[in-house]
């Protein structure tokens, strides 16, 4: 018991996560019984969550430096677009299968380049030019969605070689791909914000920007680094989208902006920043898509009650968050 | 850790207690199939079959939209009325990804039949492959362009809709007058079609109407603002005008407008496809004669005698007969074999408006 207790106060905020992952879990399978604890079931959340887990990732980053990013779904449509104007003007029923694939490798780096070159432009925006980050990324969301829809003209582009769809919708080991892709970023992410100096110094600058600045660090240089990695993220999941619905339009998962903040509030991120954890994040991810898997295997639930729940959650956790705090205060001011 | 453990079992608890109201609520909703309400005229042929334990899913594109609430009292009669088990559901927003999420868990629940009305037909098509390879019979509604469903189900031809428009355009006007046609865009494809339509009827069968020489056709982008400024234009431009085809939910409240502002009751008439909700005041107040639509109740209702047809391996061809009033004698379509076409037009005036309220 000793070294339960032990586990569970060295990261209070994730254990608490993984008992409400549990709970949801038991209360999924104690309820739905065989077609929750299906493989098929678990492949299609598998399939499910990776577009917007990515996002909450991306936003994640951004909240723990205080900031915000809402130009995350529009960064992602954005660099889809692109690959899905390009590819079938370059790729001819003629391309050899080998030089598709080569095409098709090229056209993702490209895209993946754009989304960090996007994030560029946020980072520059609010470190170099200093404009609040709720505004500047609001800004930008609608020149990036701007450019998206002038691209397309407002339709949606398909006619992509199958190979992108088809590798979007494979499985491997009984893995789907959009799982493995999520699986990696989100390491890494874990990696970066934990383990590496930059997340060190991502959390000094959430923390304060004046102390940050005393502590001889290049701000301008974080913030870019910061809503680079959204950007990136923000892309990632783009072509993750782009191969599920084997198509790009400049509205895509429109709705994903206010679910992926409330996610990565759940997960822990404190919104006025330096605090909270990636692996937070990621088992709240788990929670949201388990949740709304669950709700859909009821004939007669309608999909506001997601909405309810959601809100429910959130309110709860800010509001322990805040007890939390003062608790926290009370004490270190004895 | 003890305030830890109550504040666990406090989000805990409140998540129980959401999701079983939420439980609650379904039941609810599930026992009153048994009295669904009665918006769906049929006939016998609609609820025969030789089975009844299939299970039919509609996802629609938003469950927050009027439109759909309509739809889904169609699919609860269905429900009702024969004892199998269908549902309707649908993303809280408008967003292809968002449906496409709810279509990959529905398709995970031992469903038969798939029934969906596509935000965006190419997001859809993936998933709606997966649906097809465990079996599952897909039908589309407003999305022909898929390339994984069984069968496409249209409320009507594009055609025989503005002839429908005609017809009730003439039967204001008196037989006698000139008129002129508005769409969203000259290039949007089904509302010229209509729009074609209405004018190939009048030169057919109405002598005495006339179509306006110059414009022949304007455009309201889309917007009410713009329709009721163009309508405007058109009226002080050319006083013979005593008719409009409107064609986009748009035109027709717009012009209907104008008609009111400029004084023009009783004497210049707008028949066009328009939503009851948003245009009662002005066809209850005279300045529009009649909107044209087709009912979404009945084209629910009539997706789910089709999924059944295919389930117990009926033909759905030329001619087939889905048993409700629009759908009974269904039309292939010249380009597309999976694409079925209905009648399913409806013309709503002050005297039924309140039946509907969507």
């Amino acid at each position: 018991m000793g070294a339960i207790q032990r586990v569970f106060n060295k990261d209070k905020n994730l254990s608490r996560l993984i008992v409400v992952f549990l709970a949801v879990f038991a209360v999924c399978a104690f309820m739905k019984g065989s077609l929750f604890l299906s493989v098929s079931n678990f492949q299609s959340i598998g399939k499910q969550f990776p577009e917007f887990g990515l996002l909450a990732i991306a936003m994640a980053f951004t909240l723990y430096t205080a900031g915000i990013d809402l130009s995350v779904v529009a960064v992602a449509n954005l660099s889809a677009v692109l690959v899905a104007k390009i590819l079938p003007a370059v790729i001819t029923p003629e391309t050899s299968p080998e030089m598709v694939l080569v095409i098709l490798f090229l056209a993702f780096i490209g895209a993946l380049l754009f989304g960090t070159l996007c994030g560029a432009i946020n980072g520059f925006l609010i470190g170099w030019v200093g404009i609040t980050p709720i505004l500047a990324t609001l800004g930008t969301q609608a020149l990036f969605t701007g450019c998206a829809i002038v691209l397309t003209n407002g339709s949606t582009l398909g006619g992509l070689p199958k190979e992108v769809a088809n590798g979007m919708g494979a499985n491997v080991l009984g893995l789907p791909v959009p799982f493995i892709i999520f699986a990696v970023f989100a390491l890494l992410s874990v990696f970066v914000m934990e383990k590496s100096t930059l997340g060190y110094k991502l959390r000094m600058l959430g923390t304060s920007v004046k102390a940050s600045t005393f502590s001889g660090f290049n701000n301008v240089r974080l913030f870019l680094a910061n809503y680079m990695i959204s950007g990136f993220l923000s892309a990632v999941a783009g072509l993750v989208m782009l191969g599920r619905f084997n198509s790009a339009k400049a509205d895509y998962g429109a709705s994903y902006v206010m679910e992926v903040i409330l996610i990565a509030v759940l997960g822990g991120v404190d919104p006025y920043g330096g605090k909270g954890n990636m692996k937070g994040v990621i088992i709240a991810i788990f929670i949201v898509q388990m949740i709304s898997s669950w709700l859909n295997m009821y004939e007669g639930i309608s999909n506001f009650y997601r909405q309810i729940i959601w809100g429910v959650l959130l309110i709860l956790v800010l509001i322990y968050n805040y007890v939390v705090s003062e608790r926290e205060k009370k004490k270190a001011s004895k | 850790m003890k305030l830890k453990n109550k504040l666990v079992t406090a989000v805990l608890g409140a998540l129980l207690c959401v999701t079983v109201a939420g439980c609650g609520g379904g039941g609810e909703q599930a026992a009153s199939n048994d009295s669904a309400e009665h918006v769906v005229e049929t006939t016998d042929v609609a609820t025969q079959g030789a089975k009844k334990d299939w299970k039919i899913a509609v996802v629609v594109k938003d469950s927050s939209n009027g439109w759909f609430a309509r739809m889904e009292q169609g699919v609860k009669q269905y429900a009702a009325d024969t004892g199998i088990n269908a549902y309707q559901k649908g993303p809280v927003s408008t967003d292809a990804a968002q449906q496409v999420q709810v279509i990959q868990d529905v398709i995970n629940q031992d469903i038969n039949a798939l029934c969906v009305v596509p935000v965006d037909p190419a997001a859809v098509d993936p998933v709606l492959q997966e649906a097809r390879n465990k079996g599952i019979v897909v039908i589309t509604h407003e999305g022909s362009t898929c390339k994984n469903s069984d069968y496409d189900l249209e409320a009507f031809n594009n055609a025989g809709y503005g002839a429908f428009i005609m017809d009730k355009l003439q039967e204001s006007m008196g037989g006698q007058g000139t008129y002129t046609t508005m769409v969203a865009h000259l290039t949007n494809a089904s509302q010229n079609e209509w729009a074609n339509g209405a004018v190939a009827e009048q030169e057919a069968k109405y002598p005495g109407l006339h179509l306006l020489d110059n414009p022949k056709r304007v455009e309201s982008e889309n917007n009410s603002e713009k329709a009721y400024q163009v309508a405007k234009e058109v009226l002080k431009s050319h006083p013979e005008v005593t008719g409009f085809v409107g064609t986009s939910s748009m035109d027709t409240p717009g012009i209907a407008r104008a008609i009111n502002e400029l004084g023009l009751k009783g004497k210049v008439f707008v028949v066009g496809t328009g939503m009851p909700n948003e245009c009662r005041s002005l066809i209850q107040d005279g300045s529009l004669s009649y909107i044209t639509l087709w009912d979404p109740a009945e084209a629910g209702y009539a997706m789910c005698v089709m999924a059944r047809m295919i389930l117990e391996g009926k033909t759905i061809e030329n001619g087939t007969n889905l048993g409700l009033k629009s759908y009974e004698n269904l039309v292939v379509s010249k380009d597309n074999p999976h694409l079925f076409m209905g009648a399913g037009w409806i013309a709503i005036n002050k005297d039924n408006v309140d039946k509907y309220n969507f």
